[in-house]
């Protein structure tokens, strides 16, 4: 269905249109510039007058606000106002939100004015549409206006029965009316629209996957962007911004296809591609080198960081004699808050598409962006400035984006598309990743609050004296200052005075801002400055009320003048319940049942927005109910009821979701959120290929581990009482319900535990020190009491012999190298006589296999159990082939081509030279193989199937692949030396079988010792490399290529045993649900594997389970433990929550829970069981973390990410910890994690 | 140096088979989004966090941001899109809609695909089960109360009639 409604794109298609009833206003005047508040962007006057409303012949109607949704739903909101005062079905309604070309100038969509202030011409036009229309209808019917009524856009004359529609009445012609201010509105008693809960307009869109946001904008030839960040990440001004870029390495990202675009200007570095996943991968490669920078100053103590901050005061109140009420006062109480910085950390990190042409007249330049912004027209005018285009050339369309609660990226990402579109002459849409949102968006600035006050003798209020300070402003569009198209200078906004006056009557007051630039990019967030002040204000009158000895909620009352507050304060704690008490219920010494205290809190603010003394939007109450544990320092908060007035609602359950919102986000910023940075001198920064680690970004919450918000588990009860207000005027609702919110909280800990806490959010480790600081010291013994297992402060860390082949420490490389270069001049002059092995004589290739298919088909099985294709492929390369880097501690060798090629394969091998290299260890033409080739146990298979192997792999196409020369020192380049080692290390007799054992016993051995090679990767090595012999360190675990192939024995550090159904399980599938999933090295092995029939891999799992029975002596004394006690044990050993945890639960829990999680793909093995976890050495599971598993040996292991470049060196350590402690608390903690991780991120990924 | 053109992976979404020319390491959601044009899947964090990414595999929630496209091969996958449309909503896309359980709605995709995989199990889920369910998806708005009340009455819809009795 088309209706004319949605036609128009631009104000000229209204102005062109007939069939229509336009009513517009003139543009209002530019704003009186008002120093220190967000910017705004005067109309334009070539644009002409804004429209507000059309009327169309076919009765749809189009209406248009200049604010956006942000997603509390007021373009429901003002589809209802608007249908209302025009009597159309909602339905009718096609609700235009910020577009420039077509919406009114209304300025950003900030300080919850939406509905308050900017909804009130679109009433008045929708209004005077409605009496046009009727003044029509009653003409054409001839009968008086006051005798018509309106159902549905149908105007009807009930005595003569007679009806026309609102599209009848518009006709054929064009009318334009001028919006009259003074035009009468309906009544709210008539209302029957606006005060329902009408459904969302925009949810069914949504639901179902329909193109609503601009992240599924798509355009024809649309190709893909990503920016490249300079290391400076939250830093905003000072000169090394735009100046930080030494050079670009273009070609460092040739290798990656369908690149179109390097953009580079300054320190804007950008990346295009026709594939989006292409460029992310290019945003990833390309070599970049930036320049040291002076790093952010330290914020880890954020109330001396905004102490020290040059700030200018501002007086807003002096009333009374402040400082003599505070000289006399009896009890002075001054007291310090402080707000952290916090993120807007939307769900969708930003996204635009830009399409810049230069097809207008004579070439110039025209450009349409879709962007997510909060403010379009201010936006548009940076563009205009970055691009140097006229504004009027730039269309900027408003869609649908993540909500964003303030200030985000989603200007930033709208530049970022316009530069990258005209570089590649092409459509861009550019998305940035979480790690980038994180680290760029304007955070939501730290405050200081400070009072001085206290109590008269009487217990009356002597005085009020706060102060507060507020680094933030507008955060100028990254592009403009990355390029340098403006000075990136130091500038404050006058926006820390949002509710700094409290609301309660005092006789001696003194309000002072102390205005400030940003210390790092910062900018307004939910509440903006008075949700912090409101913090702050809220936390006093508490602990006033406490010194006074007073009921919280009475001491208020006592001091609120406004009737309308005081009777939303007692209706809310009414609703509540509230308990009235005169001082917290519990000290902290105190006794009770169990760990778990609760208490009750109440707050209560309106929010004042805009300029001071500005505008007051909802007043909203809170009471709060929590729960403390004191012994974990875990808060949850139970219940809120709030209280909320915004006048009349036009969309109760709208305003009721605001609210949700408002409590769930408040909870989670006075719990969980604050952005943490690192401070000081960052030395130059490069990116991944020229410097193996590139810089962290000073900020520190890349992803949701470190940055967590409020889950489905911590959902309090909400109870919302909507103060019954149909007659007075609506007020913004978006933000009222958050700002009393974290002083109710604060307040309601102060009554559980008697604990007063100024600085969220409220962490357990918080709130644990709080409690610990205000307990008077014990014995000592009172920090014991936070540790419900005892941890061994060292562990040993077993074995140092290490299997030679992979990353192993440096120390025992050189150790080793040493062994080798001893003993290599001993063993010299034998090995140069024992050396010498003749050639075999070459066979003729042949085109066709003389082999049965049968033997093929064995050999294929063959093959894929002696794992041949792992070390014979390289990553991306033909199978067989060759050519795969071994890096070991000689040197590098590479493995050799497989496959049948007469020159550089194997295509010239007999059978007999294929039999001796795969015994003995020595190549067709003579020369020795180093052992990483292991023929040390190939040698134990049977010549038929070696003679099966060799049909599969001369029945293979020929590939031509020579092979790389070894890059070994002296003495490991000389190659004869390999008799010698053969002489003392090697039997090259085939297997013989154990007589007392089962012939499938003797199946599962000749396999794992055979071609199986299992011994290769899980027995230690001696100092010659060579694999120690006997019990215990067969099979006892090593290290290979990074990676800790672990014990196959009794030894193993397994919690459960190694059991023949778990081998088998973990052999055929990939995974055992008592010990975890095969990564690594071992997935391959895995998928080799899968060509075995099940009878051999039970074979090879009743062989290796033979060797996992205790110990003689132990056996029977101890049964094997249940998996299921073992994972509640290490449950009920939990370590007291902190930063480990905080990131295990948001960035792991998902997928890796105890069975009380979801349900996602891939296996869920409990930690607890998890082999890894229980290991000597962090090494694989850090690995894992690293590099995620991205070729999962089994289709049901699923897949996993890396986590490389999201956490920090110091993140994976504090999380590996954790995991440690929460999962296998019998073990010693893992000892210098952070070197391990920094040790480990070196290694390629596997 | 030329890069070779990618393989062609064969996908099956949303009960039809397509033939896309990408990498098998390319995401799958990359691949969901760009080369069949769906726009149910939302890229969030990348890391498997966030869930709205979220489609169904074999009838199995999964986070189609950390799934190489070349590992699903053969596999069933399910989108937003496949669930339900405007025409014919699936009852979770039906109970979402009544309850209003969205405000952005960024994070509406991966809240229904889970639910809707949570009932295909256990039609008669109870609040608890909910929560647990959903504790791996992230709602900045705080939509949390709708969407769990959408999830009840979807149970409600999709359960058999008297399932809930004891």
């Amino acid at each position: 269905m088309t209706r004319r409604a949605d036609a128009p794109l631009t104000r000229a298609d209204f102005h062109a249109a007939r069939g229509v009833l336009l009513v517009t206003r003139h543009p209002p005047p530019p704003p009186v510039p008002v120093p220190g508040q967000p910017a705004a962007v005067p109309a334009n006057p070539a644009e002409g007058v804004e429209i507000l409303v059309a009327v169309w012949d076919d009765g749809s109607v189009t209406a248009l606000h200049g604010h956006v949704d942000l997603g509390t739903g007021i373009r429901t909101a003002l589809t209802q106002i608007v249908a209302e005062e025009l009597d159309v079905p909602m339905d009718r309604v096609n609700m235009v939100l910020g577009d420039t070309t077509r919406a009114p100038n209304q300025g950003a969509t900030i300080a919850s004015a939406s509905i308050q202030i900017h909804a009130v011409p679109l009433r008045l036009a929708a209004a005077q549409a409605r009496h046009w229309l009727l003044a029509r209808a009653a003409a054409r019917l001839q009968v008086d206006v006051a005798g018509l009524a309106v159902r549905e856009g149908v105007v009807h004359d009930a005595a003569g029965g007679r009806s026309i529609t609102y599209g009848e009445l518009v006709g054929g012609d064009h009318v334009e009316l001028s919006l009259d201010p003074g035009t009468p509105v309906k009544l709210p008693a008539d209302y029957t629209l606006v005060g329902t809960r009408a459904p969302r307009v925009d949810l069914v869109a949504k639901a179902t996957g329909e193109l609503v946001f601009v992240h599924d904008m798509r355009v024809p030839g649309m190709l893909h962007g990503r920016v490249v960040r300079p290391p400076y990440a939250g830093a905003d001004h000072g000169d090394f911004i735009g100046n930080t870029l030494e050079s670009v390495d273009e070609s460092s990202i040739a290798h990656i296809p369908g690149i179109r675009a390097v953009v580079v200007i300054r320190d804007f570095v950008g990346v295009v591609a026709e594939r989006e996943e292409d460029a992310e991968q290019a945003m990833r490669e390309l070599r970049v080198a930036w320049r040291s920078w002076p790093g952010l100053p330290p914020l880890d103590d954020l109330a001396q960081a905004l102490r020290t901050q040059p700030s200018t005061p501002r007086r807003l109140v002096d009333e009374g004699d402040v400082d003599a009420a505070l000289a006399g006062a009896a009890q002075a109480m001054p007291r310090t808050y402080v707000w952290p910085y916090q993120m807007h950390a939307s769900l969708g990190p930003s996204c635009a598409v830009a399409d810049w042409r230069a097809d207008g007249e004579g070439g110039a330049a025209r450009m349409t962006v879709w962007a997510g912004t909060q403010n379009p027209h201010v936006l548009r005018a940076d563009l205009a400035r970055l691009m140097g285009m006229p504004d009027l050339s730039i269309d900027l369309i408003r869609m649908e984006a993540a909500g964003c609660y303030g200030r985000n990226c989603a200007d930033d990402v709208a530049a970022d598309a316009a530069l990258l579109s005209r570089a590649a002459g092409a459509p861009v849409r550019v998305q940035l990743t979480r790690e980038q949102e994180n680290a760029w968006e304007p955070k939501g600035a730290a405050q200081l609050m400070q009072v001085r006050g206290g109590l008269n003798a009487d217990g009356s209020i002597a005085a009020y004296d706060f102060e507060t300070s507020y680094p933030s402003n507008g955060a100028p569009t990254l592009a403009l200052l990355l390029t340098r198209v403006i000075e990136p200078l130091a500038q404050a906004y006058e926006m820390g005075d949002r509710t700094a006056r409290p609301p309660y009557t005092l006789d001696n007051l003194r309000v002072t801002v102390n205005d400030m630039a940003p210390i790092v990019r910062a900018s307004w967030l939910r509440g903006v400055s008075a949700l912090p002040n409101s913090f702050a204000h809220e936390s006093y009158f508490d602990e006033l009320a406490t010194a006074a000895g007073e009921d919280p909620v009475a001491f208020r009352l006592r001091h609120l003048q406004d009737a309308r507050a005081a009777e939303l304060v007692r209706a809310t704690a009414e609703r509540a319940g509230w308990r009235v008490h005169t001082g917290p219920k519990q000290g902290p010494q105190a006794g009770g049942e169990g760990d778990i205290v609760s208490g009750q809190g109440f707050a209560y603010a309106r929010y004042v927005h805009s300029k001071w003394p500005g505008f007051g939007a909802a007043w909203a109450a809170w009471v709060a109910d929590v729960d403390v544990n004191r012994r974990t320092g875990e808060v949850q908060v139970r219940r809120v009821v709030v209280g909320h007035d915004a006048g009349l609602l036009i969309n109760p359950a709208g305003v009721e979701h605001q609210v949700h919102g408002n409590v769930l986000q408040t909870t989670s910023r006075a719990l969980k959120e604050q952005v943490g940075f690192t401070a000081g001198e960052r030395p130059p920064a490069q990116s991944a290929r020229t410097v193996p680690v590139p810089q962290a970004p000073p900020v520190q919450n890349l992803e949701w581990g470190a940055y967590p918000i409020l889950s489905f588990r911590d959902v309090p009860v909400i109870e919302v009482l909507h103060m019954p207000r149909p007659d007075e005027p609506s007020l913004g609702a978006g933000e009222s319900a958050s700002v009393p919110g974290t002083a109710a909280i604060a307040n309601a800990i102060f009554d559980a535990t008697g604990v007063r806490l100024r600085q969220p959010p409220f962490t357990p480790e918080t709130v644990r020190a709080a409690l610990q600081s205000s307990v008077e010291p014990q014995g000592g013994d009172a920090g014991a009491q936070a540790r419900p297992a005892p941890w061994p402060a060292s562990g040993g860390t077993g074995t140092e012999t290490r299997w030679p082949w992979g990353a192993m420490p440096p120390r025992t490389r050189g150790w080793l190298a040493r062994g080798l270069t001893m003993t290599a001049g001993v063993l010299g002059l034998g090995a140069a006589l024992l050396g010498w092995r003749p050639a075999i004589a070459p066979v003729a290739p042949s085109t066709s296999s003389p082999y049965s298919a049968a033997t093929l088909e064995k050999g294929r099985r063959l093959a894929a159990a002696g794992d041949c294709a792992v070390c014979h492929t390289q990553s991306g390369g033909t199978v067989n082939a060759g050519g795969r880097a071994l890096r070991t501690p000689f040197g590098t060798i590479y493995s050799t081509n497989l496959t049948p090629d007469v020159e550089t394969g194997i295509g010239l091998w007999s059978f007999s030279a294929f039999q001796r290299a795969m015994r003995a260890g020595i190549s067709r033409d003579g020369r020795h193989l180093y052992p990483a080739f292991p023929y040390t146990a190939f040698a134990k298979t049977s010549d038929e199937d070696l003679e099966a192997l060799y049909a599969y792999l001369m029945a293979q196409p020929a590939a031509r692949a020579p092979t790389p020369a070894p890059e070994l020192t002296f003495p490991f380049n000389v190659r004869p030396l390999m008799a010698a080692w053969n002489g003392l290390f090697h039997d090259p007799a085939p297997y013989q079988p154990v007589t007392t054992q089962t012939p499938e016993w003797n199946r599962g051995a000749y396999l794992v010792n055979g071609l199986g090679h299992c011994s290769a990767c899980h027995t230690p090595r001696n100092a010659f490399g060579a694999e120690k012999s006997g019990e215990p360190a067969w099979l006892s675990g090593a290290f290979i290529d990074g990676w800790e192939a672990p014990a196959l024995t009794a030894l193993s550090r397994a919690p459960m045993p190694w059991t023949r159904e778990d081998l088998y399980a973990y052999l055929r599938q990939g995974y055992s649900r008592n010990h975890g999933t095969a990564s690594g090295p071992m997935a391959p092995v895995i998928e080799g594997l899968q060509a075995l029939p099940d009878a051999d891999i039970r074979a090879m799992a009743t062989y290796l389970a033979s060797f996992n029975v205790p110990a003689a002596g132990e056996s029977g004394s101890t049964p094997a433990p249940h998996a299921e006690a073992w994972v509640a044990a290490a449950q009920t050993a939990a370590p007291p929550p902190g930063a480990g945890q905080r990131i295990f639960d948001g960035a792991c829990a998902a997928c890796h829970h105890d069975g009380d999680g979801p349900r996602l793909l891939g296996v869920n093995v409990p930690l607890a069981l998890n082999t890894n976890l229980h290991s000597d050495r962090p090494d694989n599971l850090l690995r894992v973390i690293l590099d995620g598993i991205r070729e999962p040996a089994t289709r049901d292991i699923g897949f996993m990410p890396g986590f490389r470049h999201a956490f920090s060196d110091a993140q994976l350590a504090e999380l590996a910890g954790y995991m440690r402690a929460r999962f296998a608390p019998d073990k010693p903690v893992w000892r210098d994690l952070p070197a391990q991780v920094a040790r480990l991120r070196q290694l390629p990924p596997h | 140096m030329h890069a070779p053109s990618p393989p062609s992976l064969r996908l099956c979404v949303n009960g039809a088979v397509h033939e896309v020319g990408v990498a098998p390491t390319a995401p799958l959601l990359a691949v969901l989004r760009n080369d069949l044009g769906l726009n149910g899947p939302k890229y969030g964090c990348g890391l498997g966090e966030c869930g709205a990414c979220t489609v169904l595999i074999d009838g199995v929630a999964a986070r189609a941001c950390v799934i190489p496209a070349g590992g699903v091969v053969g596999r069933e996958i399910t989108s937003l899109e496949g669930l339900g449309t405007r025409a014919m909503p699936h009852p979770v896309q039906r109970a979402f809609i009544d309850e209003q359980a969205a405000q952005c709605g960024y994070c509406l995709n991966g809240m229904v695909m889970m639910a809707a995989a949570l009932l295909a199990r256990d039609p008669c889920a109870d609040e608890a089960a909910i929560r647990r369910e959903l504790s791996g998806n992230l709602c900045r708005c705080g939509t949390h109360v709708e969407i769990v009340r959408a999830v009840l009455r979807a149970a409600t819809n999709v359960a058999p009639s008297g399932a809930h009795t004891p």
